[in-house]
């Protein structure tokens, strides 16, 4: 009768079934359950259903009616490279020859989709993860230990604290403009926010327009479909707008507007915009002497003027160098997958006495060309392959005498030396001077220098 | 050598999603590796039998360990305590390369304690393959490891590196 129930029920269900003593000994299955069970000697449960090992306790607990169930959700198994799910329950059977019901349930259909969401939410996952790691990656990659750049990590950690400061990055090229922004962005309240980057350089007028301000259907000839731009974009994040010394002066206007309004309009719309964002915006051009030629607007430059920050240049960071190069060290051995463990003696001082003129973006170059030369597991000074000027060909090298120096005596000397490096050229002795050719003419007829 | 007693052991694996614990597992019972990441939905049980060992009291016993890979434990949800149970150990993995996947594992730790309270366990620090040798993870893993009081091995399921040493050195704490 009982057997003829289960029968009727697992057939209904589509369910595998079997009845366990309370020795936990199989006594009558259905053939769904032959499917499922390994072929064994002995009719143990555990033994034929592996999943139940280590289970034998409760087995026993739901015999003896101690426990009225247990379910196992989710067991995966394979048939002929495809995978089936099944959630396994142990039920109290309440008779001697069936103190335990097994019942495997298919859940593959449903499983499958469950498999789906849960993929696609760890990948999710996963990104949000490294998105949040980057942001921690940021704040502890402004490198060194110098004295310029302690003072601008301190700042960019004030800065970061309040969203709202517009912000100029002032620094040669290759200095980490980028990279600051970054960190200023990442550290601040709105990390979770779109950092929008553009390089005003880098696009033509017309196009750089449409990217900024975005466009509606028709605004142009190819302005096929309506588009946002970057202002849109950067909504609530940061708009970090790179070489911004070369925005043309009738996007300066727009631009200038913006950020006064917190309003724009589309190209080819009436339609005003509501906008929010912190603004960075970053140049190695002199702003003030843009401004002195009528080439950058005034108002605009004195908007953007809040807070600046001076990027320093790499020949200025003294052993930061060699930190920063570890680092790149650190980065290309985990892109390239080699182990270089650092510098040699003679590839350290070889990097503390280059000049650096592509600053940090030429250490990361430099870096990345030895490492893949490298065979050894120091990096050699040849390896580095580094040309050009040296720190110390570029500074003139002065010793004090003991008695200490007459500073007209010196200046007459140096007059002389340029004067005959230049032979007898003025205006290249000046230039060697760093004067102008009426100053060093004012200053030979003081001291009575002829040539 | 007498004969050995074949013992059954339920082994689970513990730790975040994409950390490769079932890439340690296709390493370890099939010795295979495929980068390709499925999502591991519910569990999937394989097992191996480990070379027979001489027991401090003179018994040779040979381990059949039934492999409980389980799906990541991000989140917990209400049908993990079910796998659990019945659990001589576990394999707590992490992946040496992402450091948020080691936060979860003194409370999967815990959790698993409160249901098996003389469970063993055993740290993999998987993913070695894409560290370099000095990368300060491996500093920081070992005191990791030291903090939750586990011992640890660096591994590999792509080289198969530690691989097997792990699992042995589990069972040799049953």
């Amino acid at each position: 009768m009982e057997e003829a129930i289960l029968n009727r029920i697992s057939t209904h269900l589509n369910a595998a079934y079997a009845c366990v003593s309370a020795e936990r000994r199989v006594l009558q299955h259905n053939r769904l359950f032959d499917r499922l069970a390994d072929k064994k000697s002995t009719n143990f449960i555990e033994d034929l259903i592996p999943e139940l090992v280590g289970l034998e306790d409760i087995l026993t607990e739901i015999a003896t009616g101690r426990r009225n169930a247990y379910v196992l959700k989710y067991i995966q198994r394979q048939k002929a490279d495809k995978t089936f799910y099944y959630n396994f329950h142990l039920v109290h059977g309440a008779s001697p020859s069936c103190a335990v019901i097994f019942w495997a349930e298919d859940v593959t259909e449903q499983a499958l989709e469950r498999q789906e969401l849960i993929q696609k939410k760890n990948e999710i996952l996963l990104l949000q993860q490294l998105a949040a790691s980057r942001s921690s990656i940021f704040s502890s990659s402004i490198l060194g230990n110098s004295e310029p750049i302690r003072r601008l990590r301190e700042m960019v950690q004030k800065i970061s604290r309040i969203s709202s400061t517009t912000v100029l990055l002032q620094g040669e090229s290759g200095t980490g403009k980028n990279l600051v922004a970054k960190v200023l962005h990442y550290n601040s309240a709105q990390a979770h926010y779109p950092f929008v980057e553009i390089n005003c350089a880098a696009i033509p007028e017309s196009l750089l327009e449409a990217e900024l301000f975005g466009y509606e259907k028709g605004a142009f000839t190819n302005a096929v479909t309506a588009r946002a731009g970057l202002l849109e974009e950067a909504h609530q994040g940061t708009l970090f707008l790179d070489e911004i010394g070369e925005l043309p002066l009738k996007l300066q206007a727009k631009l200038l507007s913006v950020l006064e309004s917190k309003t724009f309009r589309r190209l080819g719309s009436n339609k005003p915009k509501e906008v929010d964002f912190r603004l960075i915006a970053a140049t190695n051009r002199n702003l003030p002497d843009l401004v002195r030629k009528g080439e950058f607007r005034e108002d605009l430059f004195y908007r953007l003027n809040v807070v600046t920050l001076h990027l320093p240049p790499l020949r200025e960071m003294g052993k930061d160098v060699l930190i920063i190069a570890d680092h790149f060290r650190q980065v290309f051995n985990l892109e390239f997958k080699k182990n270089i463990k650092g510098f040699s003696e003679e590839a350290q001082k070889a990097l503390l006495q280059y000049h650096w003129p592509g600053n940090v973006r030429e250490l990361s170059n430099c870096v990345e060309r030895a490492m893949i030369f490298a065979d050894g597991p120091l990096i050699k000074p040849d390896e580095l392959l580094l040309q050009g000027v040296s720190k110390e060909e570029t500074v003139f090298p002065v010793n004090f005498p003991e008695k200490g120096l007459n500073l007209q005596e010196l200046e007459i000397k140096l007059i002389n030396a340029a004067l005959e490096k230049a032979k007898g050229n003025k205006t290249e002795a000046a230039r060697l001077l760093g004067l102008t050719r009426d100053t060093l003419r004012y200053r030979m007829e003081k001291y009575g220098l002829k040539f | 050598m007498q004969e050995p007693v074949l013992i059954k052991k339920k082994v689970c694996l513990l730790g975040s999603f994409n950390v490769g614990k079932t890439s340690l597992v296709r390493r370890f019972v099939y010795n295979v590796f495929d980068d390709l990441y499925l999502s591991t939905l519910g569990v999937k049980v394989s097992q191996k039998i480990l070379p027979a060992i001489e027991k401090p009291d003179g018994t040779v016993v040979q381990y059949q360990l039934m492999i409980w890979d389980i799906e990541g434990q991000e989140k917990f949800t209400d049908y993990l305590p079910g796998y659990f149970t019945g659990s001589a150990g576990a394999v707590l993995a992490v992946d040496l390369t992402r450091k948020n996947s080691w936060t979860i594992i003194p409370d999967l730790m815990q959790r698993f304690k409160d249901i098996n309270p003389e469970a063993a366990f055993v740290l993999a620090a998987n993913k070695l393959d894409l560290l370099p040798e000095d990368h300060a993870h491996l500093k920081e893993i070992a005191d990791f490891a030291k903090e939750i009081n586990v011992s640890h091995w660096l591994t590999s399921a792509k080289t198969g590196h530690n691989v097997e040493h792990f699992f042995h050195d589990l069972a040799s704490s049953f």
